[in-house]
């Protein structure tokens, strides 16, 4: 019998997944110039709220670069300062919340990724979607080319756009 | 080397050998049959032969020299015939022989049939048995592979990282139940049964889904009857409940134990299981959170919002004890902001059996029907509006009527992610009529706020308020209970802090019930909880809470000298959680429970035939839950549960019947369940339960139950829409005991469920 169970799909937990979607990101896009000041200023994958990477996301971009920066995590509780990441994780799944999160970085160049179903109505940038145990993406291409990042075709092809 | 099956036959009657003989090479052919003349000389045999262990000892009643009886009795006492199943052979079925058999440990009863077929139909069955602890073996090694653990089919970072992203999109995802998420359950022996895995079981009924939380202890008393508890404490059965009465079960927040009882009518307890999404049990007091009877657990079946719940589903059911089954949804929207469903189901359930194998009649059927309304008209707010009606007939010693209707309205708000309102209102009308007993009715309404908010980014705050009131008419031919209406009137409140001693490192909690009711006026239930996160895998916690059970209508409205008190718990518990690797987590409870002033039954002095329910029963128990889940592979989980229970009774007033407690507690000390759940291919499932339950000891009329182990088999196979699948349940034996002289049959039912 047991032959019948071969071929089956690799197995991974959802958010390590997740975790090497957004470093996947930085080697699939291009942020605008203005992104950094210097050549040696890190890249920053920020997390706003609660952190469900757990030390998954750590693990990933450990000794990774993007270009000349290396990649750094940063946590935040607040909207303070959360404008000098590139990526940010938003976990909120709170209208309010997100949209107050949103405007901070609006306009800043920063690629807003999210779980919640409602993220892309609320106007959010990447939203991760689980169907059939497997991680899917739906990207708001507008906004995107709004804030200035080139996605590339390849990870549009896979995803679902507007 | 092969070893051949032995059979080892104890008989006089050397035609009734031959005869025995000749039906087992029917049987099966490749089993060796061995004689002995009569029980002395089998012993004999036994002792001179130190490697003789056959696979089945067979008994004649009635020998010379030393009866079967005697001779069940000798074999019982060798240790290496310990697991060696003994069958009593006669030529008449005395009841009470029959009983007395079983209990000295023999496996079965057989009357010696006239006709050689039927005993090679009989013997055939018995020997089959071994062959399906065969498939059993199967079933968790055979098919597939063992591996271990999280190395094999796990990728780690690095290969992931190598994946192109059509790759990555290709992986399956997994998560095994987590701790958990509200935080106020961190520190409890919380247990999750998910939708998923109900229907994988197979059970058709809500006692078979909560059995799968296996710090439950579940037990049919017959085919309409159910004893469940947590923690011990499963009461004498009577008619579709018991006497145990420390649960707090509620369904979409409407709670539904009565307060005739104290306990929960499980017949009229049916949800369309389809649509549960989950059920959470907590064992243990539940907190502050939780109101009256939340002493040794609460029971909380959360079923899918409309939303999750659109479009047709339609199933069908039947075969072995199962009559028939049928159920059909339809869901459906208005606009993205409103959402329904409606639903309809019928059971019917053939008897159950005696141990001598009489019909219990107790056939029964139910047919409920029901609604569920969301409306979300905004991100921040949901109201809900849900309702069911039921109608059922069961034989029992009458015929029994139960019906009832209920409706729960909801309203959700979210002021931001830190602090919220819900007001929750239900009203229930449960009827049950045993005809020549008594007639039941009651009226409830109910209404509940709660609130929670932050103060600070250290302190979450729960408070809350409730108002119960609950209109009864009771009228019995014994007419006992008195006065025969009462409304019986409950306010309560609550309020809990979780304070952050050291931010994601240290949690405590600490929080109180409080509530009036009309027996015993004010009680108050405080509790502490801390919980440790050693790291995000490891989490340890321990709690010292008081729980108090107010009395029930049947405690105190039936007349006494004394007044009936609440019976009081003080719980120290201690517990351990941890996820070792991604795809397995494991947790630990273990708890010491002090119980003090619980029911007894005590006698009048002045009368001593005359017995009144008194407070003069204390008891300590302790206990060990342990729960594990595991993704194997992307198409294997498996998940399961032990638990150990010691109980220690002693009364405290001489006044009392030394038996009492057995009114109040029969509970095995051992039990475990294992459910394992295997996609092969695409299209097929192969999911298999299996579970044992110890001795459950005797209790004043009830016999003492052997302890058994026994397993169900579910195999489904679904294209598109259509999912058919077959269901065996307890097939390990042909029956088992469970409850009293009720016996649980093997059963096998096939079902057909559509759903688009």
């Amino acid at each position: 019998m047991s032959h019948l169970l071969c071929g089956q799909n690799k197995t991974a937990p959802e958010y390590q997944v997740k975790a090497v979607f957004l470093y996947n990101f930085t080697q699939f896009i291009e942020w605008p110039p203005s992104s950094f000041k210097e050549p040696d200023d890190p890249f920053i994958i920020g997390i706003i709220g609660d952190d469900p990477f757990g030390s998954y996301l750590d693990e990933t971009v450990a000794g990774e670069r993007f270009g000349t920066h290396p990649i750094k995590i940063q946590r935040y509780n607040d909207v303070k300062n959360i404008s000098n990441c590139q990526i940010l994780y938003i976990s909120s799944d709170d209208v309010e919340t997100t949209k107050k999160i949103l405007s901070a970085v609006s306009g800043k160049g920063v690629l807003t990724v999210s779980d919640v179903p409602n993220f892309y109505k609320w106007g959010g940038t990447v939203r991760f979607f689980t169907e059939n145990n497997k991680i899917r993406l739906q990207i708001n291409v507008d906004l995107s080319k709004a804030e200035e990042l080139d996605i590339s075709s390849k990870l549009l092809n896979v995803a679902k756009t507007n | 080397m092969e070893r051949t099956p032995t059979v080892f036959l104890i008989d006089d009657d050397t035609d009734d050998q031959e005869i025995f003989s000749y039906a087992m090479k029917q049987a099966d052919d490749s089993v060796n049959c061995i004689f002995a003349d009569d029980g002395i000389h089998a012993l004999e045999k036994i002792k001179a032969e130190e490697n003789f262990v056959p696979d089945f000892i067979f008994i004649d009643i009635n020998m010379p020299r030393m009866n079967g009886q005697q001779c069940l009795k000798e074999i019982k006492k060798i240790e290496r015939l310990k697991n060696t199943p003994v069958f009593m052979y006669s030529t008449s079925a005395d009841p009470s022989v029959i009983e007395e058999n079983i209990q000295l440990g023999a496996a079965e009863f057989i009357v010696k049939p006239a006709d050689v077929n039927d005993l090679t139909k009989i013997l055939s069955r018995i020997v089959k048995q071994n062959v399906l602890a065969l498939i059993l073996l199967i079933c968790f090694f055979g098919i597939v592979p063992f591996k271990s653990f999280g190395q094999t089919d796990t990728l780690r970072v690095k290969e992931l990282k190598k994946l192109s992203v059509e790759d990555l999109m290709n992986i399956v995802v997994t998560s095994v139940s987590k701790s958990p998420e509200k935080l106020s359950e961190v520190a409890s022996a919380i247990q999750v049964v998910t939708g998923e895995e109900i229907k994988r079981s197979g059970t058709l009924r809500l006692p078979g889904a909560l059995r799968l939380a296996t710090n439950m202890q579940v037990y049919s008393s017959g085919a309409h009857n159910t004893r469940i508890s947590s923690r011990g404490f499963n009461g004498y059965p009577i008619d579709n409940t018991s006497f145990g009465n420390k649960l707090l079960v509620l369904i979409d927040g409407r709670t539904v134990y009565t307060p005739l009882l104290g306990g929960v009518y499980w017949d009229v307890q049916n949800v369309l299981l389809e649509d549960v999404k989950q059920i959470e049990v907590i064992s243990g007091p539940g907190g502050s959170l939780w109101g009256a009877n939340a002493v040794n657990g609460i029971v909380n079946i959360i079923s899918k919002s409309a939303k999750e719940t659109q479009g047709i589903y339609a199933s069908g059911a039947s075969g072995g004890s199962l009559k028939d089954f049928g159920a059909l949804r339809y869901g459906s929207h208005i606009d993205t902001t409103f959402f329904y469903r409606v639903y309809a189901q019928r059971y019917d359930i053939n008897s159950s059996t005696l141990a001598n194998g009489i019909d219990a009649k107790d056939a029964w059927g139910i047919s409920q029907g029901g609604f569920r309304m969301d409306y979300i008209p905004s991100t921040k707010s949901t109201f809900t509006l849900q309702g069911d009606l039921y109608d059922g007939k069961e034989n029992d010693s009458a015929s029994t009527l139960v019906n009832g209707q209920n409706m729960v309205a909801r309203w959700t708000y979210r002021f931001s992610d830190k602090s919220g309102v819900t007001v929750q209102s239900y009203f229930d009308r449960t009827y049950r009529n045993v005809p020549g007993s008594f007639i039941d009715e009651f009226n409830t309404f109910d209404i509940d706020m709660q609130h929670n908010f932050s103060i600070g980014s250290r302190n979450k705050i729960v408070w809350g308020i409730g108002y119960r009131t609950a209109d009864n008419s009771f009228n019995s031919a014994a007419n006992t209970i008195q006065p025969n209406r009462k409304t019986l009137l409950l306010y309560s409140g609550f309020v809990q802090d979780q304070i952050a001693i050291i931010p994601e490192r240290i949690d405590l909690t600490i929080g109180t019930k409080v509530l009036h009711n009309d027996y015993t006026g004010l009680e108050f239930q405080p509790t502490v909880r801390l919980a440790y996160f050693i790291n995000d895998k490891n989490t340890l916690w321990a709690s010292v809470s008081r729980a108090v059970r107010t009395p029930s209508r049947l405690d105190a409205d039936i007349a006494s000298p004394v007044s009936f008190k609440s019976e009081n718990l003080l719980a120290y518990e201690l517990g351990y959680r941890m996820q070792p690797i991604d795809n397995v987590s494991f947790s630990i409870a273990t708890y010491y429970n002090q119980y003090t002033r619980l029911r007894s039954l005590d006698t009048n002095p002045a009368s001593p035939s005359e017995f009144y329910f008194g407070n003069n029963l204390k008891a300590n128990t302790s206990g060990i839950e342990v729960s594990a889940e595991a993704i194997v592979t992307s198409w294997w989980k498996v998940r399961g549960g032990y638990n150990w229970l010691h109980q220690k009774f002693a009364t405290t007033s001489t006044l009392t019947y030394p038996q009492s407690y057995l009114l109040e507690a029969i509970d095995p000390q051992n039990q475990f369940l294992i459910q394992s759940m295997i996609e092969v291919a695409k299209h097929f499932q192969i999911d298999c339960i299996v579970r044992y339950v110890d001795v459950v000891p005797a209790a004043l009329t009830l016999p003492s139950i052997p302890s058994y182990l026994t397993f169900d088999l579910r195999l489904a196979y679904n294209y598109k829409w259509v999912t058919v699948s077959v269901v065996g349940t307890n097939l390990a034996q042909k029956y088992h005991g469970s409850s009293g002289s009720i016996q649980i049959p093997r059963s096998i039912y096939g079902r057909i469920t559509v759903s688009f």
